[in-house]
């Protein structure tokens, strides 16, 4: 049938997605299950990995919160942009994608210039004679700069839910005798569980894995695992056991992203990004 | 409920957008400190478009998103219309290897793919830099196909297929029906498929950090190794720029697509504009293919050798504040050589970054142990010194050294101390009294540490009188303990960063190399270095060697040699501020830093600082591995004593395990029915 | 043809004469689609032939066939103006600009569409798209004209105004049309030839009359119209028994005591007196179909449909007279006591039928 042909085209992909995909992902299960100086097979790598495991804790714990603080300050954001009149949302919609767009690594530095001890705020607060607030360094600056950065993967998927709850619903909820409050609780909310969802996913998948905001913005006592990783490639020169923190990574993430997508309802193609 | 929501999107969007509005204030600033605005120039925008290196950067980031969006969208296109073809169960199956990019962490994905080419590339091919242009250009196809295929899916979904069949039953070949009806159905989700992927592309700073060699740098990476100053105004003006530019480009697709709405909801009949509109865009991107890739053949097939030298951060004369530009000077006595200059925060990491393969480089400048560990484990080139005559200006004593005993890999470029800086108008005169000031509780969370394993362990070494080349496990153990009791007091742990955080007087007390100490001290006069000598310190000779991944010994030689020569020494040492082991090149030298203390401490001191020696893997590991808990744990190393339990990471693993198969297995077969 | 593993057309035997109005009717997924789809080169056959001139055409792809299609919902491009459609099949075959020109503006003048070139597609109300589905699809010049029922997606008034003129430009242009619909009326209206089609197999090629008046089976008595269909025997010729009493018919040819179909429109049928009547029954349902009343009339348990212009109100007693010609009498097939009985009659039956999404995926 004349389809077949048409189907040689996803060969070249399948091909190429096997090659920069799954087969890297081989070599790195290969590289964690080896010995750094011998080349043998081991345990050893997985073994060591004992001592990362409340960083990795700490990673999940921020991220987590940071993903919360997203959703609480992107649902009302979201819900507020998605009713606007048409090309207000436009208009609303490019300023959240705009800064997605900028480089990432200078707008968290311009946040240390912010927050650092004689940085912007400070000096303003200490205009006002408010004293000086000591933020480098802090958990809270680290969870800051994650809201900061990713706040607009939580707007956007949650704009795009929210714009497409059919107005009559609401209507019908209302006819059906909802006051404001249940609407939102009865219908709106949970037909917007799907951007959530997603919304609190790509927030969290780069937040856990970060490395530049914690170094930048972080202290001594705010590793994360992304740190580690790093470090290990970077510095101590221990791809083995930095192959070794990254599967554990991916699969503590493969986790939480199935743990979400058993939540809401799983789109057949998976979750579009933007 | 409304009015609260009103504000709290007024004040996201504030939150959003202030630290891009701090960002592009300080590009009309003065001053270099985003804290401090000194007063209004377009000054920093001359020295932008001046600025060969950094619009050269510029050009290799658009170079490779354009490349990588055109190859990905082409590609991507075609195989979303095979992949919509298939079969239900396998396009649900090369739909999920599509979402592996997109939902793995950047992190991963990085480390896999850079891990695959020097697999192959130095493992199995034997090249010498297997990561390179061509490495970074495969990532970014990959990272920007999903975003391709997953904008265009669901337009392929939406479109009637009796389209197709229509076009065909009108006298189109299969091929023809494609290009003459499906991609102009398509072609939203093609655009947009393919914008998503060019930002995505051009910011992209994780994969590219790992996949991409030191022959090929984009911006972002060139801005994360950008710490050790404060960084450029231009590059603030480059933001600026960049922003306005993305700015325009979304104000004006946003008009356009309302613009069309409106058309259509209007029921006006077709015009000539958009047709117009339609081919200049096109005519457009075929343009800046056509220029990204004259670039780059013309940027690969250059005449000029390519020498590739890699150093510490600011440790060379770069022409800035009335310097000689070192470099430029050398390019232009040989013109057929062009520098490639990149650099690195510490010995580890260029250790790390020659050992992990991947990379071609021609000149390193290490320190003295990190020398020796290079030469024990064969991984530097011996020299020509027929091309170094200038090596008879090197003093005697910087000759016959512990770490290259026969002089036959190294010439030294600079020599100095390990001392302490910390700014005298905070930290009590009376609390100076020797390492233990960075112990001191009264400064906590003003203390800053060095982000090196060796350094670190020194200096707890140098306190507590151990020997700083001890291979004692307890020993280095009791120097672990006590790094750990510090780490509470610890603001951070840094290398390059060390330059802001002192000179903005945000830290207060920081261990450092003197040269370094001597810079940060010109930038503010509050700042004062001070030297242990009863307790010991650090020596450290840094010298220039050809690793064995050079392709071009003899070009490297020419700068070994051009660097010895006194004047250029001289030049060079104004610049970094540290002492010359050149004869006669302290005359050379600006008055105030030949006679300085700091730089050239009197004999009787330098006699009292130890060098470190080469330390075998297994020491220098474990020693990575001890600074690496005492920087986990905190001040808790208690446990550390035994050997690490493989029973915790045992049961996560265990744990993930299961829940991954309990979410997955009954998922499939619910799918199947 | 099979599809999937499923046999999806089977034994389908059917010749198309020049300048003719063929009609492939029947229910959704009856495999007609299908048959269009395979002359006009959609799809290949797994076994069989398609002849076009006396040529093999099975591997002839759609491009090269002289044949072009009005595809359902038409399929217009939508990145096209009008002129652009109707031109494209031309600019694909490279003719002179001159000739493009000039055969367009013909044809827009034959679907009644001139000055209407340089409209948006989506600016068009359903009659003009359909209009420009068919002048796409004239402009070649085709031998044979597809039509994949055209006309589902108009509404009432603009369906029967287009039914007239898509006979009145066949008999202009003079060239084959193959029509598909659901539509019964429709069918028997434009046709010269209709193939009623049910699960993949013809039930019946024929003039439009032919097919009305003299159903071959349950099946095609039952979508042609309403009928209720008994169970009879055929005693001889000319003699059929049903309900316990012997009627008088006009068919012949039957082996003695054969069982069969018989079929009875409830239009034929005519009220009597309940003593004059051949049979006797119970009104259990009127309902007024602004023409006619439907009326359903219980004859010991088996319900009929009567359409009539007498009124009768519900649970009257009443008689009816089956004249010879009103009886149809059909050989007994797989479609025997499906159809025909109006039990569980009510006025949307016809409804309930239709709109079943169509064959394939």
């Amino acid at each position: 049938m004349k389809k077949n042909k048409s189907i040689l085209l996803s060969a070249p992909y399948i091909l190429w997605m096997l090659l920069f995909t799954l087969i890297p992902l081989g070599v790195m299960v290969f590289y964690a299950f080896t010995d750094p100086d011998t080349g043998a097979f081991t345990l050893g790598n997985l073994r060591d990995l004992g001592l990362f495991l409340p960083t990795l804790g700490t990673s999940v714990w921020y991220s987590l919160l940071s993903a919360i603080i997203c959703l609480l300050l992107g649902y009302p954001v979201a819900y507020f942009i998605a009713h606007r009149g048409a090309v207000a949302q436009k208009i609303l919609y490019m300023l959240i994608m705009l800064p997605m767009c900028m480089s990432f690594l200078l707008r968290t530095l311009a946040w240390v210039g912010l927050l650092e001890t004689n940085g912007i705020i400070n000096v303003i607060l200490g205009k006002f004679g408010l004293g000086t607030v000591e933020a480098i360094g802090t958990p809270g600056a680290v969870i800051l700069g994650m809201v900061y950065n990713y706040l607009p993967y939580m707007i956007l998927p949650l704009y795009a839910i929210i714009v497409k709850i059919d107005s009559r619903l609401i209507e019908a909820a209302e006819d059906l005798g909802c006051n404001g409050l249940q609407v939102f609780g009865r219908v709106i909310l949970p037909l917007s569980v799907p951007g959530i969802l997603s919304g609190i996913t790509m927030v969290f998948v780069p937040a856990v894995s970060t490395f530049y905001i914690s170094q930048k913005l972080g202290g001594a006592e705010t590793m994360l695992i992304g740190d580690i990783i790093e470090k290990q490639f970077k510095t101590s020169n221990n791809p083995n056991l930095g192959a070794a923190l990254s599967l554990l990574l991916m699969l503590m993430v493969l986790v939480c992203t199935g743990i979400m997508n058993r939540f809401g309802n799983e789109d057949e193609e998976g979750g579009v990004v933007v | 409920m409304k009015k609260t929501n009103r504000i709290l999107t007024i004040l996201i969007f504030a939150f959003l957008y202030l630290p891009m509005l701090v960002l592009i204030v300080a590009s009309f600033n003065t001053g270099k400190n985003l804290t401090v605005f000194e007063s209004f120039t377009l000054g920093n925008y001359k020295d932008l478009f001046q600025d060969k290196d950094l619009l050269g950067l510029l050009g290799n980031s658009l170079l490779i998103s354009i490349l990588s969006t055109a190859i990905a969208t082409g590609f991507g296109t075609f195989a979303a219309v095979g992949i919509h073809n298939l079969k239900p169960r396998m396009r649900k199956t090369v739909m999920s290897l599509t979402n592996i990019p997109m939902t793995n962490p950047d992190i991963v994905t990085g480390i896999s793919l850079s891990l695959l080419f020097v697999f192959i590339g130095t493992t199995l091919l034997h090249q010498k830099e297997s990561l390179n242009f061509w490495t970074l250009l495969i990532a970014h196809i990959t990272f920007n196909l999903p975003y391709v295929i997953l904008n265009v899916m669901p337009k392929l979904k939406q479109m009637d297929p009796a389209l197709q069949d229509a076009a065909m039953d009108l006298g189109c070949t299969p091929a023809q029906s494609f290009f003459k009806v499906t991609l102009h159905e398509i072609m939203p989700g093609i655009i947009s498929g393919a914008i998503m992927a060019f930002t995505m592309s051009l910011d992209d700073f994780v994969i590219s950090y790992f996949v991409t060699g030191s022959g090929f740098l984009t911006l972002p990476i060139e801005i994360y190794s950008y710490t050790k100053k404060p960084m450029q105004p231009r590059v603030y003006a480059m933001f600026t720029l960049l922003f306005l530019l993305i700015f325009v480009l979304m104000v004006v697709m946003n008009l356009l697509q309302i613009r069309s709405e409106r058309k259509k909801t209007a029921k006006q009949e077709t015009t000539k504009s958009g047709r117009i509109f339609r081919r200049v865009c096109a005519g457009f991107c075929a343009v800046a293919i056509f220029f990204g890739a004259g670039w780059l053949i013309f940027s690969t097939r250059q005449d000029k050798v390519t020498l590739n030298v890699m150093n510490w951060g600011q440790n060379i004369a770069d022409g800035s504040d009335e310097t000689m530009d070192i470099i430029a000077a050398f390019e232009e006595k040989y013109p057929h050589i062009d520098v490639n200059y990149t650099t690195y925060e510490s010995n580890e990491s260029l250790y790390a970054k020659l050992a992990g393969g991947g990379v071609t480089v021609d000149l390193i400048i290490p320190s003295d142990y990190m020398i020796a560990r290079l030469i024990d484990e064969d991984m530097l080139n011996p020299l020509n010194f027929d091309n170094i005559p200038n090596y008879k200006y090197v003093q005697e004593r910087f000759k016959n050294t512990a770490y290259d005993p026969d002089n036959a890999y190294s010439v030294p470029y600079t020599w100095g101390t390990v001392g302490i800086i910390y700014n005298t108008k905070f930290v009590d005169e009376a609390d100076v009294t020797g390492w233990e000031l960075l112990w001191n509780e009264k400064y906590a969370g003003k203390i800053l540490m060095f982000d090196n394993s060796r350094d670190a362990f020194g200096i707890t070494q140098f306190l507590e009188g151990i020997s700083i080349n001890t291979t004692d496990t307890k020993e280095l153990q009791q120097a672990a303990n006590k790094l750990a009791q510090q780490n509470p007091l610890v603001r951070q742990y840094v290398m390059d960063q060390i330059y802001g955080a002192m000179e903005d007087e945000n830290a207060w007390i920081a261990p450092y190399y003197a040269g370094d100490c001597m810079m940060m001290m010109d930038a503010n006069e509050n700042l004062q270095f001070y030297l242990p000598e009863e307790q010991g310190f650090n020596l450290f000779i840094d010298a220039m060697c050809v690793p064995k991944c050079s392709e071009n010994q003899k070009e490297a030689e020419l700068l070994i040699n051009f660097l010895c020569e006194p004047e250029i020494s001289g030049a060079n040492m104004d610049y970094i501020c540290y002492a010359s082991p050149i004869e006669g090149a302290r005359d050379h030298m600006d008055e105030y830093l030949a006679e300085s203390q700091v730089i050239y401490p009197e004999d009787s001191i330098l006699e009292k600082g130890t060098s470190y020696l080469f330390l075998p893997p297994e020491v220098n590991r474990l020693m990575d591995n001890l600074f690496m808990e005492v920087r986990i744990s905190g001040g808790d190393t208690s446990e550390s004593e035994e050997e690490p339990s493989a029973l915790p990471v045992i049961l996560t693993f265990a744990g993930l395990g299961i829940a991954a198969a309990f979410l997955f297995l009954p998922k499939k077969k619910t799918k199947r029915n | 043809m099979e599809f999937d593993g499923e046999r999806i057309l089977d034994g389908i035997n059917l010749y198309f004469n020049d300048h003719e109005f063929l009609t492939l009717l029947g229910p959704s997924g009856c495999g007609k689609t299908t048959t269009l789809r395979i002359i006009g080169g959609f799809l290949t056959p797994t076994s069989g032939r398609v002849l076009f001139d006396g040529q093999c055409i099975n591997d002839v792809p759609a491009y090269k066939r002289q044949i072009n299609t009005v595809f359902q919902r038409y399929a217009l491009f939508p990145h096209l103006d009008v002129y652009g459609n109707i031109a494209f099949g031309l600019k694909v075959a490279k003719l002179s600009k001159e000739e493009i020109q000039e055969r367009v503006q013909d044809i827009l003048a034959v679907v009644g569409l001139k000055g209407y070139e340089h409209r948006r597609i989506d600016s068009l109300s359903g009659g003009q798209q359909q209009r420009v589905a068919i002048a796409r699809a004239l402009v070649n010049r085709p031998k044979v004209l597809l039509l994949d029922e055209p006309l589902a997606a108009l509404d009432l008034r603009l369906r029967k105004d287009m039914q007239n003129e898509l006979k009145r430009i066949q008999q202009a242009m003079g060239i084959t049309f193959i029509y598909v619909t659901h539509d019964q009326e429709e069918a028997l209206s434009m046709s010269d030839t209709v193939v009623v089609m049910d699960k993949g197999r013809i039930q019946q090629i024929g003039k439009p009359e032919d097919i009305y008046n003299e159903p071959k089976n349950a099946f095609v008595a039952d979508f042609i119209g309403e009928s209720n269909i008994l169970d009879g025997v055929m005693l001889a010729d000319y003699k059929v028994k049903f309900f316990g009493r012997v009627f008088e018919c006009v068919d012949k040819g039957f082996a003695p005591n054969e069982p069969v179909d018989v079929v009875i429109r409830p239009e034929d049928i005519d009220f009597v007196p309940a003593g004059e009547g051949h049979l006797v029954g119970t009104v259990t349902s009127v309902t007024f179909k602004g023409l006619n009343y439907d009326i359903i009339v219980d004859f010991r348990g088996f319900k009929w449909l009567i359409q009539t212009t007498d009124y009768h109100g519900e649970g009257e007693t009443v008689g009816i007279r089956l004249n010879p010609e009103d009886i149809h009498i059909m050989h007994k097939s797989e479609y025997s006591g499906m159809f025909g009985d109006y039990s569980s009659y009510s006025a949307e039956y016809d409804e309930l039928t239709e709109d079943v999404a169509d064959e394939e995926e």
